[in-house]
């Protein structure tokens, strides 16, 4: 492998530190754009109402040992009969819940507009990186790589005898960009737009369908075993406070 | 690093009955902080690694040495009783590992960077 090689401290004056300082602020100003472009649409009071009842039979379904088995029957009985249980769901409406989903165009906007602002932010970027920044070594990092890194750390410049631990600077936007993410979380909170995976997975789940929910969940409902869990609790209390005595 | 003081406990009975009492929500909270903890953690621990210059292995075993102490911290903010507190010893001592990594790597050779290579 090729010896030390001298980088000229104006690379990191003007690549390095700008690099890493731009892409910050530009995670931040990302953050704030997408917060402006949410737009605050008044939610369907339907899908509300469903929210809510899968979040009360989950309770329901989470406690169910600290109810009397009556009051557990009524309970279930009360969501999951098959003639009015809230839970319930006719097989016709599912087909149609979900395609007013789909033709609702406030939904797909909203999602456009969160893509967008990711996307726009990122290509300039990356334009800018390579317009000003190609075919530079930028840094170097401190531990030894295979060969196969090569492609990886190296984007930008062809020489096979450079040591792959140089990295170049298009690659060096790469690694920010990956790596700034634990920054993100701790200087803009838990929310923050610029998670990209968790992103990806929202996106999946875009075909979401509230009804096959309510239908899953009135199936825990039904296979759950009722074992009411106070009357051991006498027990218990009693060998509580004789060891707070003792 | 805020603690989890604030984010209330969660009482598991561990004797008598074996039936889980546990708030699901403070739970969250309560791996929440860790994240955080550990995500600072591995930020101040790269800065650190790389104005100390370490390199290659060492860098590495610095950063096992840097989560340890976090755990070890963490254990001892949550009053050694991590049962009441979490599910299991895994999530207080491994959780967030891999995540803290990546920040750990790249602050480590930008600060290495700046202070060694040039």
């Amino acid at each position: 492998m090729a010896e030390d090689l001298v980088l000229d401290t104006a690379i990191r004056d003007w690549v390095l530190i700008p690099l890493s300082v731009v892409m910050v602020l530009i995670g931040i100003l990302r953050y704030f754009v997408s917060k402006l472009m949410r737009s605050s649409q008044v939610p369907d009071a339907k899908i509300v109402k469903e929210g809510q009842l899968i979040v009360r039979a989950r309770n329901l379904r989470a406690s169910a040992n600290f109810i009397p088995a009556k009051s557990f029957r009524a309970r279930r009985f009360y969501y999951s009969n098959e003639e009015n249980g809230l839970l319930f769901v006719p097989k016709g409406q599912a087909q149609n819940a979900q395609a007013q989903m789909f033709s609702d165009p406030n939904m797909a906007m909203d999602m456009m507009k969160k893509n967008l602002s990711m996307i726009i932010p990122q290509t300039l970027t990356f334009a800018w990186v390579n317009f000003f920044f190609s075919g530079f070594v930028a840094a170097k990092i401190p531990f030894p790589l295979t060969q196969r890194f090569r492609s990886m750390l190296q984007n930008g410049i062809d020489l096979s005898t450079v040591d792959v631990s140089y990295v170049s600077s298009r690659s060096w936007y790469f690694l920010n960009l990956f790596g700034l993410r634990g920054l993100f979380s701790l200087i803009l909170g838990e929310e923050n737009a610029t998670d990209d995976t968790q992103r990806m997975m929202q996106m999946s789940g875009f075909g979401f369908d509230p009804t096959r929910s309510l239908g899953a969940e009135k199936d825990g409902l039904d296979i759950i075993q009722h074992d009411w869990a106070l009357p051991k609790f006498e027990q218990h209390a009693e060998s509580v406070l004789q060891k707070l005595v003792h | 690093m805020a603690g989890h003081g604030d984010s209330g406990s969660d009482k598991k009975s561990s004797e008598a009955t074996d039936l889980p009492i546990f708030n699901a929500e403070n739970l969250q909270s309560n791996m929440k902080v860790i994240y955080y903890c550990r995500t600072f953690m591995s930020i101040i621990g790269g800065v650190t690694a790389g104005i100390l210059g370490f390199t290659g292995l060492t860098g590495f075993i610095f950063y096992l040495i840097i989560m340890g102490a976090t755990s070890v911290g963490l254990i001892a903010k949550a009053g050694f009783s991590v049962p009441s507190y979490f599910d299991s010893w895994n999530q207080i001592v491994l959780d967030g590992f891999l995540g803290g990594l990546m920040s750990f790597v790249l602050f480590w050779t930008f600060a290495y960077d700046i202070v060694h290579i040039f």
